[in-house]
């Protein structure tokens, strides 16, 4: 077989397969542009008309502006807290030396192979116990707990490549300790810092489990939750589910077309060997 | 300005294991450029780190103007230091780089203003200071980091190794630098190095070190003619001092050493006095051999076996009877010497050095 | 300037306590609050009976109860053969994609961007697109077969107990072979140009080359990807929720799914029981982990 007949074949298989990758996105994406009855006609036909009044439908009448709030407070505000959180326990893990500092930085990393109903109903308990069950905050402080692992783990690695002649330089500066975090690991961390915001970011955007356990005032609900709520009651209303799953996913999208290759670098890294 | 005191200073790593730094005592002067040499491991770099307050002393006072600094902070002492690595920061511009150390000491803003670009244009950085760090070219950032230290006009000066990431012509021209900075400001200055060369031109004074103790003090030239010991004999000068073993004898010539089937007679202002066959090690110097001996004055037969024409000059080997190792000896370019022929080296002896067996210097 | 640091701990300088508590107050704070007291917690649910307004200790009763609960064990299997087959799918793909990519296709970089997709979306948004995929009616798989002349194999694929398990690992593993071919390929890149060009010399062909001299050397990835898929895929809940809920007939049951209905569906109310599960399967997740882990690195290891 010469070279650019493979070549050509391949290309074939490989777009068949970005078919098969993209095209449920792609799918739902037009889907969300037809109304219910124009799907039902033909499921695969492209917008004679593109209903663009969907979106403000969805937003309004369906409580997806509730959950999409939700969603947006609840994880900026966790991600802000992991970030600097994380960042202190990493600088700190990655910069001084003391005897426990291995075994804490083991516990915390080991976390991440717990399956999390070790953790849930206890949790469950938890927040009901000091009224924070069903309400946005208790779920930042989860959303926090469970993304602290991979943070510290992204960040003390990074931390540990920072030359250490650069704080004794500080020091000799004249700056204290937390100055020096603040001052000097801090910024020079900000590549690793950007990696960790933009997947915890993704992460929590998609997590559905903790909210779902955790949530259950409607005026909570956070976009996952609130999509499977309105799958439930609306079975039949394709159409509208459709553009509910796009207000979902197209955040997401956005990330993506800005840091594609920080995210693919974020979330696969490690997994190398 | 100011005088260093060390007393007896040491370093502990480890219970089990030897001191980093065992009981060092050395005065660095007012003004002086004090050298730190010694091989890898020798604890020069751990001497320089507790005098900057970057390790904590385990036994031992340091003093600065006679004030006793053992617990006092590093950014409190009062010092500035050059790193190896220059250690920049690296999200700063040169001019935030400077800045930095000034701006956590309370200094007004037009004060920092001035300084920083009156030390960028003597450094010649005063177009660079909007760039950051990874814009530079090495010696761009060796003079960084050299500002950084001026700005701050300290007390004492501290160099860790500053030049040894630097290619051999930068090598020499900021090493011109330095000294030319040294005598303009005429600071303390306390530098560390295993490199002989920057040890010799550098210093005022060199100390040298090995395994955690000094091993001799003193002006340079004074080190190298008069070794206290084999290992700074043969740790100064390139190629080093040729050693051999010797024993001493006395007969009708006078005293003098036999070396292999060699026998000398050493002047009587350099021998040392010792009892007939006593194990020695005699010193001479590659430069104190000559290819071409004068009448009169002490040779020796050998048989070539290397020579290295280097252009400038041309070193050679030669095996003397009795002897295991060659005689390195150095001539001027326009020697011929081949490999294989026998030759007579001129010996001067007023520049003898005879050692005992455990390797100390004697003297007469 | 490399300072040896001792057993008896001193590194130089008097350790500032002061900042190294600050720096880990917080993050050690919120694990102790929500993650270790919650997993101790749950530990001592197992041997209750957890009841809204009062705990009954029962001891291992619990324990015995769970080793007799046929849902229990199968959801167990559900969830280990799905914790199976779909990594070896999903790696197995990607491996030939990655592959594909690396033979230096024109548009590779559009490629690995538009195959990563996947994995970025919610398993709800996922889920929900796949309910419909597999629509009996008007879903594109069923179409498609319909439109292949094979309309005898269109079936209800999530409603039926023989296809349903299947059909969810099938999503999974399309999910997740554009993250492993990221990998994959980012492994095979990092491989030593010099050995791959000794093996041209050597006269490999591709297949050769491919056997020999690249699949050994990225092993150890392909082993960390499979336990990586397999930690996963132990813990999945959402797919299966939005989807078919564990059934039809526990068919698609899997240890989350179950914990959660015992838990917070089931009019029973004891939460001592859910607890006794989910302590289980921490020690059975944990044990195979720890085993995968043990048992590849000494693998790997005597592979060079």
């Amino acid at each position: 077989m010469t070279r650019p007949l493979r070549h050509s074949l391949l290309l074939i298989l490989l777009a068949g397969y970005t078919a098969f990758a993209a095209g449920p996105f792609v799918w739902v994406a037009i889907m969300s542009l037809r109304t219910t009855t124009e799907i039902m006609a033909d499921h695969f036909a492209l917008p004679t008309i593109i209903h663009w009044d969907k979106f403000p439908t969805a937003w309004f009448n369906s409580n997806y502006n509730v959950y999409f709030k939700n969603s947006a407070m609840i994880v900026l505000s966790a991600v802000v807290i992991l970030t600097i959180v994380g960042a202190m326990a990493a600088h700190c893990l990655a910069r001084y030396r003391f005897r426990m500092n291995r075994v804490i930085y083991f516990i915390l990393f080991s976390t991440i192979i717990f399956p999390p109903q070790i953790t849930i109903i206890s949790l469950f308990q938890i927040l009901v116990q000091y009224g924070l069950y069903d309400t946005r905050v208790g779920l930042i402080f989860v959303y926090v707990a469970i993304q602290l692992p991979l943070t510290i783990y992204i960040l003390e690695s990074f931390f540990a490549r920072i030359p250490a002649d650069l704080f004794d330089a500080a020091r000799i500066d004249g700056y204290s300790e937390w100055e020096i975090f603040w001052r000097v690991s801090f910024p020079i961390a900000i590549p690793a810092i950007a990696t960790t915001v933009i997947l915890n970011f993704i992460l929590l955007w998609n997590e559905f489990l903790y909210a779902v356990v955790l949530i259950t005032d409607d005026a909570n609900r956070t976009l996952p939750l609130g999509i499977q709520r309105f799958m439930g009651d609306q079975l039949e209303d394709t159409g509208m589910i459709a553009t509910g799953l796009m207000i979902a996913i197209i955040p997401v999208i956005i990330v993506y077309a800005f840091f594609s290759e920080k995210l693919i670098q974020g979330m696969t890294a490690g997994a190398v060997k | 300005m100011a005088v260093v005191t060390l007393d007896q200073l040491t370093k502990i790593y480890d219970r089990g294991h030897a001191p980093a730094a065992d009981a060092v005592s050395l005065e660095i002067r007012h003004g002086e450029f004090m050298v730190l040499l010694g091989p890898s491991g020798c604890g020069k770099t751990t001497t320089l780190r507790m005098i900057a307050g970057l390790e904590s002393i385990s036994s031992g006072t340091l003093s600065i103007d006679g004030q006793v600094v053992n617990t006092v902070p590093a950014k409190d002492r009062d010092i500035a230091m050059v790193f190896q690595s220059y250690a920049l920061y690296p999200h700063m511009s040169v001019k935030n780089n400077l800045a930095f150390g000034l701006r956590r000491r309370a200094v007004p803003r037009d004060e920092i203003e001035r300084r920083v670009s009156s030390v960028a244009a003597t450094l010649g950085l005063s177009q660079l200071l909007d760039r950051r760090p990874h814009a530079l070219s090495g010696g761009q950032r060796q003079r960084v980091a050299l500002g950084r230290a001026i700005v701050r006009d300290p007390k004492v000066f501290l160099f860790d190794e500053p030049l040894s990431n630097l290619d051999a012509a930068l090598r020499v021209s900021t090493r011109g630098e330095i000294s030319a900075l040294h005598r303009r400001l005429g600071a303390t200055m306390i530098y560390v190095t295993h490199d002989q060369v920057e040890a010799m031109t550098m210093g005022s004074r060199i100390c040298i070190m090995n395994g955690g103790k000094i091993v001799q003090v003193g002006e340079p030239l004074e080190v190298y003619r008069h070794p206290a010991n084999t290992f700074v004999a043969s740790f100064l000068g390139n190629p080093p001092m040729n050693l051999l073993r010797a024993a001493v004898t006395d007969d009708a010539d006078g005293r003098g050493l036999r070396i292999g089937a060699w026998r000398i007679v050493i002047p009587a202002e350099r021998m040392p006095a010792l009892s007939v066959g006593t194990e020695v090690i005699f010193g001479i110097r590659p430069e104190k051999l000559s290819g071409t001996p004068q009448p009169g004055a002490t040779s020796i037969d050998g048989e070539v076996v290397q020579v290295d024409p280097l252009g400038a000059e041309t070193i050679f080997a030669a095996r003397i009877p009795d002897v295991d190792k060659p005689l390195f000896a150095r001539v001027g370019p326009d020697v011929p010497i081949k490999v294989g022929e026998r030759r007579q080296l001129g010996v001067d002896l007023s520049a003898a050095h005879v050692f005992d067996a455990q390797g100390n210097a004697l003297h007469p | 300037m490399a300072l040896a640091t001792s057993a008896t701990g001193d590194d130089g300088l008097r350790r500032p306590w002061g900042a190294i508590v600050s720096f880990l107050l917080p993050a050690l704070t919120i694990y102790v609050a929500f993650t270790a007291y919650p997993v101790l917690r749950t530990l001592w649910n197992s041997a209750h009976k957890v009841l809204p307004r009062r705990e009954i200790f029962v001891g291992l009763e619990n324990y015995t109860a769970l080793a007799r609960d046929e849902i229990f064990w199968r959801a167990v299997r559900n969830t280990i053969t799905w914790a199976s087959i779909s990594p070896a799918a999903e790696v197995l793909v990607a491996l030939l994609l990655a592959l594909a990519l690396y033979a230096k296709v024109p548009g590779a970089r559009l490629f690995r961007i538009a195959w990563f997709t996947p994995v970025l979306m919610s398993y709800i948004v996922v889920g929900i697109l796949w309910v419909w995929i597999y629509n009996f009616d008007w879903g594109p798989v069923n179409v498609a077969l319909r439109a292949l002349g094979l309309g005898g194999l269109a079936k209800a694929w999530l409603g039926n107990p023989s296809t349903a398990l299947a059909s969810l690992i099938f999503v999974t593993t399309w999910m997740w072979i554009g993250f492993n071919m990221v990998v994959l390929l980012a492994a095979i890149h990092s491989l030593p140009k010099e050995v791959i060009e000794a093996a041209d010399l050597d006269n490999c062909g591709w297949g050769q080359k491919l056997v020999y001299v690249i699949l050994p050397l990225i092993w150890p990835t392909v082993l960390n990807l499979l336990v990586l898929s397999f930690i996963g895929k132990m813990k999945i809940f959402d797919l299966v929720w939005i989807t078919t809920k564990g059934g039809p007939l526990w068919s698609t049951e899997t240890v989350s799914t179950y914990v959660y209905k015992r838990a917070f569906e089931w009019s029973t109310f004891d939460l001592g029981y859910p607890s006794t599960i989910a302590a289980i399967w921490f020690v059975i997740v944990l044990a195979i982990v720890l085993t995968l882990t043990f048992a590849l690195r000494q693998r790997s290891k005597l592979e060079y």
